[in-house]
């Protein structure tokens, strides 16, 4: 049975708790990903879940088993390392089928499925190789392959595209995705790449600093971001914030007097708050928010428009093309309901990674 | 590269000058101790000193049959051996330890066996004597090996501990999610990738135990007896003067080995190197 319950894991590494209490049930045949920013937590969330790491205390089970205390190659999960970690002095078939030789199955059925597997992936030439003589992406497929020849429980991954070059990132990750669907293994994925959890999973669960931030559907994600730093991790461009206070119901007074009029009032009428506008929610006008405009950067079926509003940059997209120039005075008017209301406070600094999609 | 090398031919051509030239003044007596060893005694004191002889074995000859070179020859053999493999055997697995498994205080650990090499070994082999005659071991080849290891197993501990520790662990993690225990991702993973490290780190230890004199002249006197404590004794004798002839026939074969396995070493690090051992 592949289902994952986390109940309230912690881990101390010391003194210095660096997960603090996380907790996440995982269905059968699911694909999760947990993004957050490097250093919150989430290689070590996810080693606790194959063994690896010991759980401070809560609990963690696989199946209907509490595995707290059960040796990694008894939980039934395969898992695939941002550095690959193939045996270097195996070729490509003894990696992919160490696994099962460990499990004493039979050679031919190894063959059979170490075969089979080698066929999904495009690896049948690529056998007899050591994996010095393979390319990274090469190795990444090797990599996957150990995980797939098992038909574990359970896939773990841990930034498994990290150290490809964008293009092959963005070609593994489609073949990581048709792989899922293929297999149904409940799959746990790692990564600190927004994009790339967005486009892969059924589920994202955004973490920072040893805390869940907010876990859903990805579009639940972007529309309804329930706090400011999911507001601000996910979606590229990101989002833009204006930080002030809010009077009369729909005016924000920002800190250098500017008042922008906004076309709802904050639905839990507080008196201060950071306001969240995505780039693709603003529209054109006659009269709105003046911004004057710095860079545009058109792309054929969209253009990014960066202008400057009270001494911060405003992103907004437009879709199709523009006549808007740099130097030139703007009017935005941000779209009825797409505003995000969050309590007033500095806009977490997270660096997206930039893909190219 | 090549371009580099283009652009500075002379800085090349003085760097292998200059190899060569430290090459000769260090293969120089080398060179010259075997030479010596076939020369016979009128050969050896000619003034000035002459490469032109007719060469002789009667050094080898004589020396090889007298009863204190053979034993001493195959004393130094067994020791170096067996101190070297124990050495091997106990310093790998402490040197994992150390590298991978967090145990509270491993560092502290780690770092006092290595303090244990500052002490000089004089210091030690007077306390090593007695105690070995109060276990009635003086003499004894036991002894030896065990006083040899003193220094052997701190050295492999960490030549191997830093190994292991350019080792990426996902390594034994992975091996340990497809089926393996702990001892198991170390001995069909870990280990065969450190065969040529391994290997190397045997030999530099042979090496070290085979040219070791101090508790070999402390701890033996005939019996376990080696042959650094033949050379010292040649080399020492007040009554006769030093034989030379036989100094450096004796000389020669204590050196030949080494070469051997000096050259063996450099042939696995540079296969070690080429299988991208250390690198996933
Ligand atoms: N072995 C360890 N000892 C001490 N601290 C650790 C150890 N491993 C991870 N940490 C700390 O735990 C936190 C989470 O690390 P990690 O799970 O690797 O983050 P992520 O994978 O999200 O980048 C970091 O602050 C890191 O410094
Ligand atoms: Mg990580």
């Amino acid at each position: 049975m592949g289902t994952v319950q986390i109940r309230n894991a912690r881990k101390s590494y010391g003194s210095v708790e660096v997960l603090h209490g996380v907790s996440i049930d995982i269905e059968e045949g699911e694909f999760v990903a947990l993004v957050g920013p490097s250093g919150c937590g989430k290689s070590t969330l996810l080693r606790m879940i194959a063994g690896l790491e010991e759980i401070t205390s809560g609990h963690i089970l696989i199946g209907d088993r509490i595995v707290n205390d059960v040796a990694p190659k008894d939980r039934d999960i395969a898992m695939v390392f941002q550095n690959y970690a193939l045996y270097p002095h195996k070729n490509v078939r003894d990696n992919m089928g160490f696994a099962l030789r460990q499990r004493r199955v039979s050679r031919d059925e190894i063959n059979v499925r170490v075969t089979e597997a080698a066929r999904i992936l495009g690896l049948e030439e690529l056998l007899d190789r050591k994996p010095r003589a393979l390319s990274g992406g090469q190795r990444q497929r090797v990599a996957m392959g150990r995980a797939i020849v098992r038909d574990p429980n359970v896939f773990l991954f841990d930034e498994p595209l990290s150290n490809l070059d964008a293009k092959l990132r963005v070609q593994m990750r489609s073949e990581i995705k048709e792989l899922h669907q293929r297999l149904k293994t409940t799959t746990i994925y790692v990564t600190h790449d927004q994009i790339e959890a967005m486009t892969l999973a059924d589920r994202v669960v955004v973490m920072n600093s040893g805390v869940i931030e907010q876990a859903g559907p990805p579009l639940e994600l972007y529309d309804n971001p329930a706090t400011l730093f999911v507001a601000a991790f996910i979606g590229s461009p990101p989002m833009n914030f204006f930080e002030g206070d809010l009077v009369g119901g729909t005016g924000l007074v920002m800190g250098d007097g500017t008042r922008l009029a906004l076309p709802e009032a904050d639905p839990k009428g507080r008196q201060r708050a950071t306001v969240g506008v995505r780039a693709e929610h603003f529209d054109l006008a006659e009269k709105g928010w003046p911004a004057t405009v710095s860079v545009v950067e058109p792309t054929g079926s969209e253009t990014l428009v960066m202008a400057r509003l009270a001494g911060d940059v405003v992103r907004v997209l437009i879709r199709g093309r523009t006549a808007v120039q740099p130097g030139e005075t703007i009017h935005l008017r941000p779209q009825r309901g797409s505003l995000h209301f969050f309590d007033a406070a500095p806009v977490p600094e997270v660096a997206q990674m930039e893909d190219v999609a | 590269m090549s371009q580099a090398r283009k652009r500075r031919p002379i800085g090349q051509t003085l760097r292998i000058v200059g190899g060569v030239m430290v090459s000769i003044i260090f293969l120089f007596p080398v060179y010259w101790m075997v030479l010596t060893s076939f020369k016979q005694q009128v050969d050896i004191f000619t003034s000035p000193p002459t490469f032109w002889f007719e060469p002789t074995i009667a050094a080898y000859a004589e020396y090889m049959t007298r009863a204190d070179i053979l034993p001493r020859l195959i004393n130094t053999v067994v020791v170096a051996t067996l101190s070297a493999l124990f050495s091997i055997i106990v310093g790998t697995m402490a040197g994992y330890a150390l590298a991978r498994i967090q145990i509270r205080g491993a560092a502290t650990f780690g770092a006092l066996i290595l303090l244990s090499r500052g002490v000089p070994p004089i210091a030690l082999a007077v306390p090593m004597f007695l105690v070995a005659r109060n276990l009635g071991l003086t003499d004894q080849h036991i002894t030896l090996i065990l006083a040899y290891s003193t220094f052997l197993v701190p050295y492999v501990m960490w030549l191997m501990r830093s190994f292991f520790l350019s080792l990426p662990r996902e390594l034994e993690e992975s091996a340990m999610i497809d089926g393996c225990s702990r001892y198991g991702a170390f001995f069909k993973i870990i280990l065969p990738i450190s065969l040529p490290g391994l290997l190397s780190t045997l030999i530099f230890s042979m090496i070290l135990a085979w040219e070791e004199l101090l508790f070999a002249l402390v701890l033996t006197n005939r019996n376990a007896s080696t042959i650094p404590v033949a050379i010292a004794g040649i080399a020492g004798d007040t009554v006769n003067g030093a034989n030379w002839a036989a100094l450096t026939a004796v000389g020669t074969i204590t050196v030949v080995p080494v070469v051997i396995f000096a050259l063996l070493v450099q042939k696995w690090l540079i296969k070690g190197l080429a299988d991208g051992a250390t690198k996933g």
